[in-house]
C-alpha cells in the first residue's frame, strides 16, 4: 500500500532540508542539509514526475550550482547551470557572439513546464533572464523574447538583486507564460514565451518619478487561482493587487489592512476563490502583530481574515518571497518559512498552527509535495 | 611542476586540495585544472572567463589581480594558492 508521506522542501541560508509527515500533517521529521553550506534559493518538486526534485544552490564564493534529485532529495546529482556546461570542451567565453551579455549572479526560480512537455523546466535568474530545459536540466537555452525585451534598459535591481522569481504557466490554456521581475513588473506571454509584453496596467509604483509605468513594478510573488487562471493574485512591494483578466488590469484590495506591503501569496488547489498572504510593516520588513500572522483573502466576500488564531511564539517574523506553500490536500496543509528559520504549518486548512520542532537556518524558499503529486 | 593549493570551498570539486600542474601560464594552470577536473570549471572562473569576485590568487604569495593576472608566467618552483575572501557568515 503507498505511503502517504507530504514532503516540505526547504531552501535555506546554509543548505536545504526536506521535513516529513503523513497525511495528518501534525508531527515532522527533518531530513538534511543537503547541498550543506550552500544559499539554496529554491527547492522544487517536480509535480510531473514523482520523486524528482530540482535545487537552486547559489554561493559568494563559487558561483551558482543547479541539482536534481530523483529520490525525494536523499541523493543529488549535479547539473550544469546555464552558460556553464560540465562538458570537457569549455565552451570558449568569448566566441563569435563575445562574452554572456548577462553573466548570472544567482538561480532564484525553477517552474516545471507544461503536463504536455514532461521534459521542460524554466529557470529564473538574476540579472533577470529566463532560460528553459527540455532535457529535464541537463542543458539551457535562453528565452530571448523575455531576456531581451525592448523595456530591459528600463528594469532595476530590487534589494535581493535583479531577479526574475516567479514563472507561471496557466494550466488550463499552456501557451500562456507569465514571469515576475524585481523590479521590473510582470510579463505575460500567450505563444510560449516567444512574445511577451507588461502586465502592471493599475499598479502604481511609489518609489519612481513617473506613478503609473509601464514596467517598474517591484513585484514580490504572484500567484494564479487554480480554478480560474485569469484571476491571479499580486503582492507587490506596493500593495496586495487582485486580476481577473489575466493580468490585463489589477486592482489593489490590500488597503484595509494595517499594511498590504509584504512577499509571500499562495493558494490551495482546493480551495479555488482564496489566497493567502503574510503582510509586514515596510520599513522593518517584520509582522505588525508581534508574531507571525497569514491573512485569508476571499473573493466571494472581498475580505479578510487573520488565521492564526492559537498565537505563537512571539517575536518580529520576516518571510522571503519564496516561503508560502499549500499542499493539494483537503482540507490544504499551509506551509510557511520565517527569515528566522521556523517552519509554521497549518494541517488543517488554516484553522490551526503548529511549528515544526527544528531549528532551521534563515528560509528562503518553501515547496511542498503531497501525496497527489510525490506518488509515494 | 607547479605546485597548487586549493583551499576548503574548492575542496568539493577535487579529489586532493594539494595538486602540482606543468602550465606555463596561470591560465593554462586554470585550463589544465579544469581538464583534469571538470567540476572545478566555472568555479574560479566564471562563464565569462574571468576569476569570481570572492576568489583570490597568489603567486608566491603575492596576489594576482585583474584580467591581465591570468597572463602571470609561472615557473615549475613557484607555488600557487586559490584562497577566498573573509565574505559572508
Amino acid at each position: 500500500m503507498a505511503s502517504k508521506t507530504v514532503r516540505v522542501y526547504l531552501g535555506t541560508r546554509k543548505g536545504g532540508y526536506v521535513a516529513e509527515s503523513d497525511a495528518k500533517r501534525r508531527k515532522w521529521s527533518v531530513r538534511g542539509p543537503f547541498q550543506p553550506g550552500k544559499d539554496v534559493f529554491h527547492v522544487y518538486p517536480d509535480p510531473r514526475h514523482p520523486g524528482t526534485v530540482y535545487s537552486a544552490a547559489n554561493s559568494g564564493f563559487v558561483g551558482p550550482m543547479f541539482y536534481r534529485s530523483t529520490d525525494h532529495g536523499r541523493k543529488w546529482t549535479e547539473l550544469a547551470p546555464p552558460m556553464m556546461t560540465l562538458s570537457k570542451a569549455r565552451p570558449s567565453p568569448f566566441g563569435a557572439d563575445g562574452p554572456p551579455h548577462y553573466p548570472i549572479v544567482n538561480l532564484w526560480h525553477i517552474e516545471a513546464g507544461p503536463v504536455s512537455e514532461p521534459s521542460t523546466v524554466f529557470l529564473g535568474v538574476d540579472p533577470a533572464s529566463l532560460y528553459r530545459s527540455d532535457d529535464s536540466g541537463a542543458s539551457w537555452a535562453p528565452v530571448p523574447g523575455l531576456n531581451d525585451h525592448a523595456t530591459r534598459p528600463k528594469w532595476n535591481p530590487g534589494a535581493g538583486g535583479m531577479c526574475l522569481h516567479t514563472i507561471l504557466i496557466d494550466p488550463t490554456r499552456p501557451s500562456r507564460m507569465y514571469v515576475g521581475i524585481s523590479a521590473a513588473g510582470m510579463f505575460r506571454s500567450d505563444d510560449s514565451g516567444e512574445h511577451w509584453r507588461p502586465a502592471n496596467r493599475g499598479v502604481a509604483v511609489s518609489f519612481m518619478p513617473e506613478k503609473h509605468p509601464e514596467v517598474g513594478q517591484c513585484v514580490h510573488k504572484v500567484a494564479l487561482d487554480p480554478a480560474h487562471p485569469e484571476t491571479s493574485y499580486r503582492q507587490d512591494h506596493d500593495g496586495i493587487f487582485v486580476s481577473h483578466d489575466g493580468m490585463e488590469n489589477w486592482k489593489r484590495v490590500g488597503r484595509p489592512l494595517e499594511s498590504d506591503f509584504g512577499f509571500v501569496v499562495g493558494v490551495a488547489q482546493t480551495r479555488p476563490g482564496q489566497a493567502y498572504f503574510v503582510p509586514l510593516e515596510e520599513k522593518t520588513r517584520t509582522g505588525f502583530t508581534k508574531g507571525p500572522e497569514v491573512f485569508r483573502w476571499a473573493e466571494r466576500s472581498r475580505s479578510w481574515a487573520p488565521t492564526i488564531r492559537n498565537r505563537l511564539t512571539p517575536g518580529d517574523v520576516g518571510t522571503h518571497r519564496e516561503a508560502l506553500a499549500l499542499d493539494r490536500l483537503d482540507p490544504p496543509g499551509i506551509y510557511l518559512g520565517t527569515t528566522t528559520g521556523q517552519l509554521l504549518v497549518s494541517p488543517d486548512g488554516d484553522r490551526n498552527w503548529l511549528q515544526v520542532p527544528y531549528l532551521f537556518p534563515s528560509i528562503h524558499s518553501v515547496a511542498v509535495a503531497s501525496p497527489e503529486n510525490s506518488g509515494s | 611542476m607547479v605546485a597548487i593549493h586549493l583551499d576548503t570551498v574548492l575542496a568539493e570539486f577535487v579529489p586532493n586540495r594539494r595538486l602540482t600542474s606543468p602550465a606555463p601560464t596561470l591560465s593554462a594552470l586554470l585550463d589544465d585544472l579544469e581538464e583534469r577536473f571538470p567540476r572545478l570549471r566555472f568555479r574560479i572562473r566564471d562563464e565569462t572567463g574571468s576569476v569570481r569576485r570572492f576568489i583570490r590568487v597568489f603567486v608566491n604569495g603575492a596576489e594576482v589581480v585583474g584580467p591581465k593576472g591570468l597572463g602571470t608566467t609561472l615557473d615549475p618552483k613557484d607555488e600557487v594558492d586559490f584562497l577566498h575572501s573573509v565574505q559572508g557568515g
